[in-house]
């Protein structure tokens, strides 16, 4: 036996506990290699829009890096920590520490080598596979065809050789000058419980604070501007927050007798403490990915639904046509008559001329009472009725493009002198009129004597009764006749926007399932480290004495913390940056976070019932 | 208070093993007993089906009158943790926790009251000399120590019987005849019933009875007088009577 083959079936004969760190590095591999598919497709380079797409993905590409070098460099280093003594054991044989050097370096770079072309192959196969789906499920049209990622794997190839060879140097500082003596008792010595540092413990519980308080009271562009000092302060007030505060509530509890003592309780807790220091760095790790996971899809979902919904709260009616141009509009409105015919389409329409008055510097539409109140009847919405001298204020409530937010208050001159006051009381809010901005409606003989309009347009709108299954048809005609600012047909619009936005969406939502995938598969290797010191642990235990109940019950907390606690963070977090956004946005986004968190809550759950599954049968097996 | 009537132990595999065969024993109250034998005796086995940890295949085991093997598990395991008391040769002490909590650690699991655990702590720990390393973790203390510990820990909630699986295995000389004095004087003291697997003769010579088996058979029994040395000289001279191979035996110390 050579000393390579030695190294080698070291390795080979020793599946179970290298499985974990392997699994690890895998991952890893796997989540930046289909990141990188996606960040350097096709698709996503050349017009100017997909072009900033792909740079904000380069730059997330390089977190991802940088992540992955200390979480592999962490996998490993608590791997070897749990080797300590075979070391021990192999230095009594003889082996001198060059020599162990040189072993854990050639194993290192085998484990490194095949997981870093595991994670390709794996990464490609998934790749293919959700594009399959979706090229089946979504709308996306074959815009993000499946492509060969030569330059994403040479890329993913290159970066993690590389990180795998310094990870591999670190060996050296890892396994310095250690004594034969701490190697052989190795794992009975405590890893260090990380002592809570009280001026550290409030750093955390201030930074993240300010972090939130900052990202919640911003508005409009301050938020933009205030991003990145508050991810930032967020990123460290969270690593304090699982190194420190938890640590310090830990070491609370454990002084308090009354709880520490309380049945099962010690043995969880006691746990907890001595795991802290690896569980911190895991914790943080997932509620940081996660947190990335849930503020991106989250981001794009809403975003969506933004866009979508500027165009539906707006536009009440299936088509409308605008027009200030007298020539054409007889024309055209003649046109989508016809059309409508041809495809079989029956629709109640109207008409009205939109007058808009300088008001207080602001041009701003006023409507009389029978207009509006036919357009409201045309999408079945309450009509109103105005008495002479009365003014009701229709409400903006749709997106936010720029308009002042508060209700106009000016008063509207009369030619007869008179003065119209509005007041808060009249205030209603209709879809009637598709007008980006708050307007008033008074009564027919009011409005004859306004003054002059300093704007007139022409208005149609056609609610579609029957043939529902034309209007996609109809659009696309009218569109290609009619120019596109003066005609409108809501479907047709939002279809649009979909097709552009799908592929995006779709990555997105790629990228945030992966990566949340990885947060859950770091939390069970994490667990599976744990196992063998468990089963000793509980085998000891249970020969005292330990019913089943006990057992799970133990077992079911200590999943569950190790599961939700980074989660719950990240669920925060996420709920934090989403109200963030839309503050951007003047849009509540609230409807769509619930949504997008309330999915991965309930997946999360999925995944802890099917760990907490197996690990308890794992540990029961051994009893 | 112990009775083993008619026990066989035959563990199955592609060749059935017999690891115990027809081994009668009875321990009364207050009485402290020592199993020898050689390795691979089935002593282990014995002590392990009287802990309830392994089930016999043939003959029962009284415990006060009652068979604890027709418990269910969960009833099981609350018998051992109530009625019995265990020492391993590897102390089994959690290093997780410190002394003091692992010494309570069988009376939080039955969810006692704080107050009253932390005062039987203090109790037993004064007995046994360890109340100056009640606070600290396992691994900043001897192997002495530890088993002192793990002593507190089987005797804190007063079991009707202490189960000792060579306690005196990992420890130096001196730490032995400590911890087999201990034993002893609780046993007087508390008259609590004990019984104890051993390889080692100078601490089975602390037992008020020998019980020697070979191959699983039962071999031999002597009984101490008042003479604890005349009492090791004897268990030596069956030893070798019996033949074990020498490295069983520990050399002679005094």
């Amino acid at each position: 036996m050579t000393f390579r083959q030695f190294a080698f079936n070291n390795v080979i004969r020793n599946k179970r506990l290298y499985a974990a760190y392997f699994l690890s590095s895998l991952f890893t591999v796997m989540v930046f290699f289909t990141f990188s598919i996606f960040a350097n497709h096709p698709a996503l380079s050349g017009n100017e829009m997909n072009g900033s797409v792909a740079k904000g993905m380069n730059i997330s590409a390089g977190i991802i890096y940088v992540f992955s070098f200390f979480f592999i460099l962490y996998s490993m280093s608590s791997f070897l920590q749990s080797r300590k003594r075979e070391f021990g054991l192999l230095m009594i044989q003889g082996m001198s520490m060059k020599q162990i050097r040189l072993m854990v370096f050639l194993e290192n770079m085998l484990i490194g080598f095949f997981a870093t072309l595991g994670g390709i192959f794996l990464g490609v196969v998934f790749a293919k596979g959700i594009l399959l789906i979706a090229e089946n499920v979504l709308i996306i049209e074959s815009a993000l065809p499946f492509y060969f990622p030569t330059q994403a794997i040479i890329m993913t190839f290159v970066s993690f050789i590389v990180l795998f060879f310094l990870i591999s140097l670190f060996v050296t500082y890892v396994l310095r000058s250690k004594k034969l003596i701490e190697l052989i008792k190795g794992n009975k010595i405590s890893k260090g419980e990380p002592k809570a540092n009280l001026f550290l413990t409030l750093l955390a519980v201030l930074l993240l604070g300010i972090g939130y308080t900052t990202a919640l009271l911003a508005k409009g562009t301050m938020v933009v501007a205030v991003m990145l000092p508050v991810i930032i302060v967020v990123i460290i007030g969270t690593y304090l927050l699982f190194t420190q505060l938890s640590v310090y509530i830990i070491g609370k509890l454990r002084k308090k007798e009354s709880i520490f003592w309380f049945k099962t309780n010690m043995l969880l807790f006691s746990d907890l403490a001595f795991r802290m220091k690896d569980n911190a760095r895991t914790f943080f790790m997932v509620a940081m990915v996660s947190t990335v996971a849930f503020s991106a899809i989250g981001t794009l979902f809403g975003f969506q639904s933004f866009l979508t919904s500027g165009i539906k709260d707006v536009n009440a009616t299936t088509f409308s046509y605008k027009s200030s141009e007298k020539e054409t509009e007889k024309q055209d409105v003649e046109f989508i008559n016809q059309t409508l015919k041809e495809e079989k389409i029956t629709a109640d329409s109207e008409h009205m001329e939109m007058h808009y008055y300088e008001i207080a510097d602001d041009s701003r539409l006023i409507t009389k009472e029978s207009d509006f109140n036919a357009f409201a009847s045309l999408i079945n919405e309450k009509q109103v009725e105005v008495k002479d001298g009365q003014v009701i204020i229709v409400k903006y409530e749709g997106p936010n493009f720029g308009q002042k937010s508060h209700l106009p208050e000016e008063s509207i001159p009369l030619d007869s002198g008179v003065t119209l006051k509005p007041n808060e009381e009249t205030v209603i809010s209709s879809r009637a009129l598709p007008v980006n901005d708050s307007y008033y409606i008074v009564s027919d003989s009011d409005y004859e004597k306004l003054s002059e309009p300093i704007q007139n347009q022409s208005f149609y709108a056609w609610q579609v009764t029957g043939g529902e299954s034309g209007i996609m048809a109809a659009s696309e005609k009218l569109y290609n006749h009619i120019e596109r600012y003066k005609i409108m047909s809501v479907e047709y619009e939002i279809y649009e926007i979909m097709k552009f936005y799908g592929p995006i969406l779709f990555v997105g939502l790629f990228i945030g399932i992966v990566f949340f995938v990885s947060a859950g598969s770091f939390l069970y290797f994490r667990l599976y480290m744990d196992l063998d010191e468990d089963k000793q642990k509980f085998l000891s235990i249970s020969k005292m004495g330990l019913t089943v109940k006990e057992l799970k019950k133990v077992l079911n907390r200590q999943t569950a913390i190790l599961f939700f606690a980074p989660i719950i963070v990240a669920l925060v977090h996420g709920a934090v940056a989403l109200t963030a956004l839309s503050h951007l946005f003047f849009y509540s986004l609230f409807k769509e976070s619930v949504m997008v968190l309330g999915v991965f809550l309930l997946i999360q759950i999925i995944y802890f019932f099917i760990v907490r599954h197996f690990y308890t049968k794992q540990i029961k097996n051994v009893l | 208070m112990l009775n083993v009537k008619q026990v066989s132990k035959i563990y199955e595999g592609k060749i059935a093993y017999p690891a115990l065969t027809d081994i009668n024993l009875t321990i009364d109250e207050g009485e402290f007993v020592g199993i020898m034998g050689p390795s691979g005796s089935g002593k282990t086995t014995l002590l392990n089906m009287i802990a309830t940890i392994d089930e016999p295949t043939t003959g029962e085991i009284l415990i006060n009158g009652h068979n604890p093997h027709q418990l269910k598990k969960d009833a099981l395991a609350k018998f051992r943790r109530r009625e019995l008391g265990f020492v391993f040769q590897d102390f089994n002490l959690l290093h997780t926790l410190t002394v003091e909590e692992n010494i309570v650690l069988p009376l939080t699991l039955d969810g006692k009251k704080v107050k009253e655990m932390k005062q039987k702590a203090n109790e037993i720990a004064e007995k046994l000399g360890i109340s100056t390393i009640m606070k600290k973790r396992t691994y900043e203390i001897s192997g002495g120590q530890a088993q002192r510990a793990a002593v507190a820990r089987a005797m804190i909630h007063g079991p009707k019987l202490l189960l000792a699986d060579e306690p005196t295995g990992n420890l130096d000389s001196k730490s032995s005849r400590d911890v087999m004095e201990m034993l002893e004087d609780i046993n007087k003291k508390e008259r609590t019933t004990m019984m104890l697997v051993t390889h080692d003769a100078q601490a089975a010579s602390y037992c008020n009875r020998v019980v020697f088996i070979r191959d699983g058979k039962f071999y031999s029994e002597i009984h101490r007088g008042d003479n604890r040395q005349a009492f090791f000289q004897k268990i030596i001279d069956t030893l070798s009577l019996m033949g074990g191979d020498a490295h069983d035996l520990s050399t002679i110390r005094v």
